[in-house]
This record gives C-alpha cells, structure tokens and sequence, in this order.
C-alpha cells in the first residue's frame, strides 16, 4: 500500500502546475478576455478546457489519477470562473444519448463557452423525489412538436440562460419513473416566465420558471420518449461525487486559518482561543480523513473497478465540512459577522463569511439532502430495507 | 415553588402577545425593516402607550418598577415576532445603566423622555480589538474643566442611528485591558465630534460605527464612578444576556412549530415528511433543546433577580445554550424545510439570522463556556 504518485503522473503534475502559474491572470489586464484566452490554452494543451469530456468529443482522456491532481492544483490555483451546466451535465447526456445533429448543434457552443444552459429538474412537489415531477409535455397530433407546461424551480442561474434541458411528464401510466421525457428549451421565448427567488443571503442565483404552452420541436427531445429519467440518474450520481469538494476545502481551511489569525484578542488572535483552535483541529482531522476516502475511491476508479462503499459517503462528509468552515468563519467574524451594509465594517472578511455561510444550509438539501443520501446508503451499501 | 406568572406579568404576557400576533406578520416586519429608522414610529409610540419602555424604570420616575422577570416576558415576546423597534437598546441597556448608574438630576431629566418615547438611549461598549471582553477599552476619557472630552471608536452600536444618547464605556485610567480604569458616560449623538454611520445587519435590524472626536461630556453625565464603571457595563451586559436569550427562545419555538407543521403538509415520496423517523426523532431533538433552553433561561433570571451579578456563572451557562441551540434549531429547521428552508419567503430564515446574531452579541458560546469552566 502507498499512496506515491507514478512517475507519469508525477511529470503530469509538473505539467499541469506549470501550465496553471504560466496561465495565471495578471490583475493589470482585463480578467474576460483573459477567461476566454484561457481556455483557447488548455484546450491548444489537448483538451484541457473539457477535462471530463472523453476523447471522441475532443476531452483529454485522463485517468482518475490525472483528474484528481487536476482538482486539486486547480483548486489551488487562480482558473476562470467556470458553469457546470452546460458543460459537465448536460454534455455527458448527449453524447451518451443524444444523435449525432444535437451533438453538432449543441456540444461545440457548450465547449466555447457562449452559451448558457440552466437545468430544469425540480419541481414544487418533486425535490427529493425527483420522479414525482408533473411538468407535462403532449406531442402534436402530426408528431412534429411537444406542448409543455408546467413549473420547475430551484432553476440555478434561469434567468440569464439560453437554453434549459428539462424533464417532462409524457405519460402518466406505469411507474413513476417511466414516462418522463428529456428535451432541450430554448429559454427566450413567449409562454417562459422566470421568476427570481431570494435566498437567505439576500442573493438572486434560483428562480422558479413557468412554461405556458411552450412549442418544443421533436427534433430538440434527447433520446427516446419516456426513457429520460434513465439519462438524467446517470447525471444525478456525477453531480453528487461533483459535491465533495475537498480539494476546495483543504484550500478554504488555510484561508480560515488566515482570517483567524487576523482577529486580535488581547495580546494573541483568535488561533491562541482553545476552543476555537480544537474546532480548527477536528476539521483538519475530518478533512485529513475525508480527503483519504477519496484517494481510496480513486484508487479503486483508476483499477477499473465499481464505486466501493466508501465512495457513497464523500458527499455527505464533503458538504458538512464545507458547512463547518463556513460556520467557522462566521465564528471568526464575531460582531462583525451581522454586518450586512455595502462596505465592509470590522474584519474584512466578516460579511463574506456571514453569505457564504448562509449559502451552505444549501449544500446538505440540493442534489439529494443528507437525509435522503443516508437512505440510499442504507439501501445499497449496507443491505438494509427501505426505513419509513 | 412556583413558575407561575404573576397576575401583572400574565395581563402584560397578554398584551405583547396580541402586539406581535396583530402587527407582525413577515411582510410587514420586512417592510419596516426598510424604513429609513429600520423600525416603525407608531409602534414605538403604541409601546411607550403601553408603558412597556419603562417596565424597569423606577415608579418614581414614571416607569412601571419592574425586574428582569418582566422584562423576559416582553422579550419573549417580541423574539416571537422578530420586532423591529429599538426595545433591547433602549429600554433594557441604555435604562438599567441610566437607573443604576445616573444621579438623581440626570435620573428625573432622563427617565420620563424614556418612558414616554421621546428620548431613545442605546450602549456603545465593543471595539474592533475587544472581542468580547468587556474590559478591552481603548476609548479615552480625559478630565477637562467640568468635564470630561472623549475621543475613540466603537463598533456594531445597535440602533445607534436612531439613539439620542448613548451609554459609551471609555478608559479614563489603567491599561487597555484593565478591569479598573473604565468610566461610562451618557453622550448625546448630536454633541460636537460624534459620528454615526449606519447600516443593515443581516438579521433585518440596524447597527452603527460611532467616532468620537473629542467630545465634551459634562461630569453629571457620568454613569456609576469614575474608574469604577466596568461592574455597571456587567450589570448592564447580565440585563441584555437576559433579555437576548428570551428573545431567542421566542425565536427557538417558532422555528420548531413551524418545522413540525411544515413536515406534516409536505409530500413526498407518498408520504408526508412527518411519517420518516429520522426526522421525528430530529423535531424531538429540536423541541427537547428549546425546552432546556427555556428552563436556564428562567433559572438565570429568577437568580439574577435574587442576586445580581452573583448569578454570574448561571448567565454564562445560559448565554453558551442559547449560541448552541439556537444554531441547532435554526440549521435543522432550514434542513427540513429543503430548499423552501433557505429562501426569503418562509419566516423560518429570517428567525434562524436573528438567532446567529444574538449568538455573537455580548459573547458567544464558545465565549460564555470558557467563562463557566473558569
């Protein structure tokens, strides 16, 4: 047992920090330019502006050894800002079951980054039970479009999307999980409504959308009618390995350390408060752990093999670290934390920590909540019947 | 024993109650909370009706004579409602620090303005190097002529931009951290060389920095002894712990009643969220923390009320469970509601901020422990 890089992945690693230092945004030039040159680079270095896409569709064709030391420098490392939608969900669904004119159409604009896609999953009484999902979609007498309603919410960035990939009811009988129908939307059109919902931090990033007998051409359905819920699991399952995060957390965990040592207290700071320090303490030691689970999930990935059982538990794990540094930090801000004024007042980064914290509640709720990830543990990994 | 009401505190129960459940619904609360002041002028007044500004001021002075006791049912009350008017900073701080430090003069000047409303005080004690200890003043006061001139810096003054006198810890001898040494003075925030720049706070109320740039005081306006101020600021710091955690366990009970209601209304998976353990077994977690709470709540104040500031030790305790519980019930409230918990339109939301909030105010949970442990 060893947990040593291979010689090709240690020259990867070399590689892969060089191309990040050299790329670095020079905060005298103009960052979306830099952003869009950016990804011309990596994708000039063989595809990596779309490390997850396989090389059929113009992706590296890394390892998952290659893909861990590219989350972790990256999440080191100053990258563009980047969406998920587009990109790392909807991409995979086409090219695994879309035709090959949607791939044409869609997957060269996703990867140049200049069209946005939002997901059109949840719905009022479908959160965790996604499959409950009502919004209907009745296809034409001559076969040639689809007439949707309904309403999808929890839509994540709905409002400057031009495209939305839905989930549609195309029949009602059988199962639950049948009958559902995966289609491509165009957003700017007559008969969509998106209407912002605020979130506890006062921000605007969700919406709920309303479609009223939107037209859909058969030509935009992905797949075959009634079999989109099977292309959505698959997605389901990636942006939940997705949610750890851990590589981005050993990151957030120095910064805390930085923001504490910067709040005084008497002759010391924050670091010399016990208390605080055994808090810092246990998260090092839950992430020393956490980030172990998911070298062992890895490992196993990169032989080949099934997902083990350690594997189901990095987004539970995952997310309640991140929602402990972030209590942390509101911790740190002390007073200051309630501050919610347009200039910052005491510690600089007390307002920041008070919204990124409130933003955390939403890590254990969106992509299967906690509650509903422990149920699936118990039903896969440890054998158990379905609890009430 | 007897946890019983008195016959008072129970009409006075009655008529708060009936205050927050006619005039603070969410929408209206969020509405008022924009208002220039952050709170309404006719609800001010209708308290100051109701003789609620002066519960704790002496009879003599027009106030009601009341003690912390009543001054819990009230804040009770108003943490059910998430009230927006400056109750705590005027009629709680500023009051116990004007009747237990002020001269007889200042006294009969000040305290019927109080009663009345016309005159809204507030307390100004925390500065960005003190943390939470009350002791760490930088803040100077200097003797001069038949005064005193104040020049210094103080964070996070709630309500200080409607205040009209602040109660303000300042250094008149003694090192940064000395217990002896801190004189408090009652200062007008129209006085020369004050400044007040106001701004929101997450929990839907106001907070100020106020400079203070060599502002003169008259030495009538001082509050308790000179050098001896810090027993009156922890006096002054025991009422408002008090009166916080009542108003957090108002919050505490709605954030559980309103998580069990939710979870027998919403659906899913063919069942109502209410019908799965590990949830019930979570809401009973929730209610059996707000009780807890509720219980050192009353053990804090009933010995307070009995002795002071020996009860010092108990107001730790109390002040470390309303941080931790509150965190808990609030989080877990958001959890159950899913994503509905995390938006603005439930209430649930905004009385889990409140309840952040008061954690870091007068110390927080971390904080009060290491205090009880010694």
């Amino acid at each position: 047992m060893d947990v040593d890089l291979s010689p090709q992945d240690l020259a990867f690693q070399e590689e892969v920090r060089d191309f990040l230092a050299t790329n670095a945004h020079d905060p005298k030039t103009d960052y979306g330019q830099w952003r869009l040159n950016w990804f011309e680079l990596a994708k000039a270095k063989g595809g990596w502006d779309v490390p997850k896409w396989p090389t059929a569709f113009g992706g590296p064709g890394w390892t998952p050894t290659q893909h861990y030391i590219w989350e972790k420098e990256t999440a080191v490392a100053q990258t563009p800002w980047d969406l998920p939608f587009g990109l790392s969900m909807l991409a995979p669904v086409l090219m695994n079951y879309g035709n090959e004119e949607q791939q044409q159409r869609f997957l060269p604009d996703i990867r140049a980054r200049n069209v946005n896609w939002c997901q059109g999953y949840s719905e009022p009484n479908a959160g965790s039970d996604l499959a409950n999902l009502k919004t209907k979609a009745e296809l034409s007498e001559d076969g040639t479009y689809y007439t949707v309603n309904g309403t999808k919410i929890w839509t994540t960035l709905a409002h400057i999307a031009d495209w939305i990939f839905c989930l549609t009811r195309t029949s009602d009988t059988g199962k639950k999980q049948e009958g559902i129908t995966f289609l491509l939307i165009p957003m700017k059109q007559e008969g969509i409504e998106v209407k912002p919902i605020i979130t506890l931090g006062g921000s605007h990033s969700v919406n709920m959308v309303h479609l009223t007998d939107v037209k859909v051409p058969v030509e935009n359905r992905v797949g075959e009618e009634g079999k989109g819920w099977g292309y959505a699991k698959g997605l389901l399952a990636h942006e939940r390995t997705g949610l750890a995060g851990i590589s981005k957390s050993l990151v957030a965990l120095d910064h805390l350390r930085l923001q504490a040592g910067s709040v005084k207290r008497g002759n010391a700071t924050l670091l010399d408060d016990p208390a605080y320090k055994s808090k810092l303490a246990e998260l090092e030691i839950d992430l020393l752990a956490t980030e172990f689970t998911e070298l062992r999930s890895l490992a196993s990935a990169a032989s080949g093999a099934e997902p083990g059982p350690e594997s189901s538990i990095l987004k539970l794990k995952g997310t309640e670290i991140q929602q402990r540094i972030q209590k942390l930090t509101v911790e740190a801000g002390g007073i200051y934390s309630a501050a919610w004024g347009k200039k910052p007042v005491g510690h600089s980064f007390a307002k920041g920590g008070m919204s990124g914290y409130l933003a955390s509640r939403a890590y254990t709720i969106y992509g299967g909540a906690s509650e509903v990830q422990k149920d699936v543990v118990a039903k896969n990994v440890l054998g158990l019947k379905k609890a009430k | 024993m007897n946890f019983d009401l008195s016959e008072e505190q129970q009409l006075l129960k009655d008529s708060v109650e009936r205050f927050v459940n006619d005039n603070y619904d969410l929408d209206t609360r969020q509405s008022l909370s924009k208002n220039p002041a952050g709170f309404s002028d006719t609800y001010w007044q209708t308290m100051a009706e109701l003789g609620w500004l002066g519960v704790t001021v002496p009879e003599a002075q027009g106030g009601f004579g009341g003690n912390q006791a009543d001054t819990m049912v009230l804040m009770e009350a108003f943490g059910q409602g998430m009230v927006l008017e400056p109750f705590f900073a005027s009629a709680v701080l500023g009051t116990r620090a004007v009747v237990s430090g002020g001269n007889a003069d200042l006294q009969s000047r000040l305290l019927p303005d109080v009663v009345s409303g016309s005159c809204r005080l507030g307390l100004a004690y925390a500065e960005e190097q003190s943390r939470f200890d009350l002791e760490d003043v930088i803040t100077r006061a200097t003797a001069q002529n038949s005064g005193f001139v104040i020049t210094g810096h103080k964070s996070m003054v709630q309500h200080g931009g409607s205040a009209d006198q602040l109660v303000v810890s300042t250094r008149t001898s003694g090192g940064q951290r000395d217990e002896n040494g801190i004189t408090l003075f009652l200062v007008d925030t129209k006085a020369e060389g004050v400044t007040v720049d106001s701004f929101p706070t997450v929990d839907g109320q106001q907070a100020s920095e106020v400079t203070f740039e060599n502002v003169f005081v008259h030495a009538d306006n001082m509050l308790g002894e000179l050098d001896r101020g810090f027993t009156l600021l922890q006096d002054v710091a025991i009422d408002g712990i008090l009166a916080l955690a009542a108003e957090a366990v108002g919050g505490m009970e709605i954030l559980y009643k309103d998580t069990v209601a939710y979870t027998q209304e919403r659906e899913q998976f063919d069942h109502s969220l209410a019908d799965f353990q590990v949830l019930q077994h979570r809401m009973v977690d929730m209610f059996m923390e707000y009780e807890q709470c509720k219980s050192m709540l009353y053990r804090a104040t009933l010995e307070v009320v009995q002795n002071g500031r020996e009860a010092m030790r108990t107001v730790h305790a109390l002040k470390y469970m309303v941080g931790k519980v509150g965190t808990f019930i609030g989080e877990n409230a958001v959890q159950l509601h899913g994503g509905m918990g995390v938006t603005e339109e439930l209430r649930i939301g905004h009385y889990f901020k409140r309840l952040l909030v008061i954690d870091a105010q007068f110390g927080n949970s971390d904080h009060h422990l290491s205090c009880f442990a010694g």
